[in-house]
């Protein structure tokens, strides 16, 4: 029988409810998937709408779920995560049915919830078209869902969905440090689309975040180094920096070359005083 | 459900102009521009639109006007259904999609969710969908069960009228009831004794599209008058005008009905100028286009004036708030006054 990992959830709800809020989350029976199904619907009757403000950003709330995190969820996301928690001991068959019902009938909030408890629910497979689907919604809160801090994509998307969460982060210019693995998962595909994705916002006179760059490194041959000359050219100093990193990461001589021809950054970068998370923070 | 032919020649869906008369919108001659700024100020609430059949132009048309929060009533959207996955998509899409488009604008949405009374009229279907309407009526933001009622005023009408009733009694929600075009006044009489002899309290209804004829009956046993703005038909907003001046401002609310007809969304705006032009108080005129909506509708618990009263309007452009609040800004507002398009 797969394991609810609900338990995580109970001391932060105790923490973060009033009286009359935890007596409502104690009074379901977890028992009954029916009255499961209906406290996650008519949770936001009863519970606030609390922000989870924990100190441990980088905590795994789960020992055993790296990258699985509630900071920043409001009281009624981590409840209907919880709820849906307990589910996981129904049957396989049971258990699809009753997601894929709350799926079919959800609003925008319990989207939310859905997609943010992929990776707590057991047969990914079986999520997986819901997932990548859900990276083509054109609703930003349910695609924030499962593209930022998520590990369900890390952990089960095949490379070219991956590569769609990515270029659609980017797209949508959200912040791709929030998306969890996004170094472990740099591929060869993703930096060829990447490439003429940027080539198309130039030409068109527009610009590209600076860190997305950081995807391309290990990829970038001879024939790109114009790209990071022009990156140097660039009024905005985080451009600027972008190609300092990256000249300072390859390994090609014609790179290191370059870089040396700009020291602006050099040494702060030797120093450790600039690395790409820094530039992921001005959005 | 078989349409007459009339219905598919005109076909608008809240109002028929039966005699073919042909009438003129009453403001049309007083240019809307230049009574724009005779509302500054103002917030709008438009607590009956169908925005499903209305463009992203149109939420910023409302938006510059004034209006900070809707409320979509389910409702027919001219193709009938023909299965209940249709209903489903439909319904999320109020609860969903809609929503979420919504806010792109800075507009709040709410919505009524219910099977309306035209398509009840298909009975295999209607149980079908009956079935799944708990699974709607609870979530977030559904602000009462709406709009129902009657349309040929049929018996399979009155039933699923009946049955809808006594679940907004049972999940304490407003309910807001669609009257006939035809045969109006008797509609109405009907749908509102129904509703007492179920037991509701009649401030929780909210009966839409009065005229003359309805209004001092629907008032006078204490329900919510609602009236719709809707050109080319009998209610035209200069005598909503009237209609104020004569019962004052309790329990009136006004809306556009905008739909896939033709319509207009700004319909609250424009009838506002109206009344300021024709000099009623500024406190009349907020409660008729503004307080009244949430008074009545505030009763599901699911309207946090606060959503829509103190913030500014949100701004897609607006980026990230350091790490932590995600917005879901993807459409931009632009310039629609530039000859450039950016
Ligand atoms: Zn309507």
């Amino acid at each position: 029988m797969p394991t609810s990992y609900s338990s995580y959830f109970y001391p932060l709800l105790k923490k973060h409810t009033t009286e009359s809020e935890i007596k409502w989350l104690d009074s379901i029976p977890k028992d009954n998937p029916n009255a499961l199904m209906t406290a996650f619907v008519k949770a936001p009757r009863f519970l606030s709408k609390t922000i989870i403000q924990e100190d441990v950003e980088d905590q795994n709330l789960i020992p055993n779920l790296p990258g699985f995190q509630v900071n920043h969820w409001n009281l009624v996301r981590l409840s209907r995560v919880w709820f849906l928690g307990f589910l996981v001991t129904l049957s396989k068959d049971e258990l699809i049915e009753k997601i894929e019902t709350l799926f079919d009938t959800a609003e925008l909030n319990e989207l939310v919830a859905l997609f943010s408890s992929l990776p707590i629910l057991p047969y990914p497979q079986v999520w997986l078209p819901r997932a990548t689907d859900a990276v083509r919604s054109n609703m930003g809160f349910v695609f924030d869902a499962i593209a930022l801090h998520n590990p369900f994509p890390y952990q089960e998307f095949p490379e070219l969905a991956w590569n769609q969460l990515v270029l659609k982060t980017i797209f949508n210019e959200k912040p791709i440090q929030m998306i969890y693995g996004l170094s472990e998962r740099k591929n060869q595909n993703l930096s060829i689309s990447l490439i003429s994705f940027v080539k198309e916002r130039w030409s068109a006179g527009r610009e590209v975040p600076a860190n997305v760059w950081q995807l391309l490194v290990p990829y970038l041959s001879e024939g790109e180094l114009y790209l990071v000359e022009t990156l140097f050219k660039s009024r905005r100093e985080e451009d600027v920096l972008a190609a300092s990193l990256i000249c300072s990461q390859s390994e090609l001589n014609s790179y290191q070359l370059l870089g040396t021809k700009h020291p602006k950054f050099l040494e702060e970068i030797k120093n450790g005083k600039w690395d790409w998370s820094k530039l992921g923070n001005n959005h | 459900m078989c349409e007459k032919k009339s219905d598919l020649t005109t076909n608008p869906s809240h109002f028929e102009n039966q005699n073919k008369t042909k009438d003129t919108p009453t403001h049309m001659d007083l240019q809307w521009n230049d009574y724009k700024d005779k509302i500054k100020g103002f917030k709008f609430f438009d607590p009956h639109i169908h925005m499903v059949s209305r463009t992203t132009d149109d939420y910023q048309n409302m938006a510059q006007a004034g209006i900070v929060a809707v409320i979509e009533p389910a409702f027919w959207v001219g193709q009938p259904r023909t299965g209940l996955s249709s209903f489903k998509d439909y319904y999320s899409s109020l609860v969903g999609w809609e929503r979420f488009r919504s806010s792109q604008f800075g507009i709040k949405h709410y919505c009524t969710i219910g099977l309306n009374s035209r398509e009840a009229n298909n009975e295999r279907l209607a149980e079908e969908v009956m079935e799944i309407l708990p699974l709607y009526i609870y979530k977030e933001g559904v602000v009462g069960v709406g709009e129902i009622g009657f349309d040929d005023q049929t018996e399979l009408e009155e039933k699923y009228y009946r049955l809808q009733l006594e679940l907004a009694k049972e999940a304490k929600l407003p309910v807001q009831i669609h009257t006939p075009h035809r045969d109006k006044k008797r509609g109405t009489e009907r749908s509102m004794s129904i509703a007492i002899e179920h037991g509701l309290d009649p401030s929780w209804v909210i009966v839409d599209h009065n005229n003359e004829e309805t209004v001092k009956s629907v008032l006078d046993q204490g329900f919510y008058a609602a009236f719709t703005i809707y050109p080319f038909t009998k209610m035209g907003n200069k005598r909503m005008v009237s209609i104020v001046e004569q019962y004052g401002a309790e329990r009136i609310m006004i809306n556009s009905s905008a739909d896939w007809g033709i319509s207009d969304p700004l319909a609250i705006p424009k009838t506002a100028a109206l009344m300021v032009n024709r000099g009623i108080p500024h406190d009349v005129i907020r409660k008729v286009t503004y307080e009244n909506a949430i008074e009545a509708f505030a009763k599901s618990g699911q309207i946090q004036v606060s959503d829509f009263e103190s913030s500014t309007p949100s701004d897609p452009n607006e980026k990230f708030h350091g790490n932590s609040v995600l917005r879901g800004g993807q459409l931009p507002k632009w310039n629609q006054n530039s000859l450039y398009i950016d």
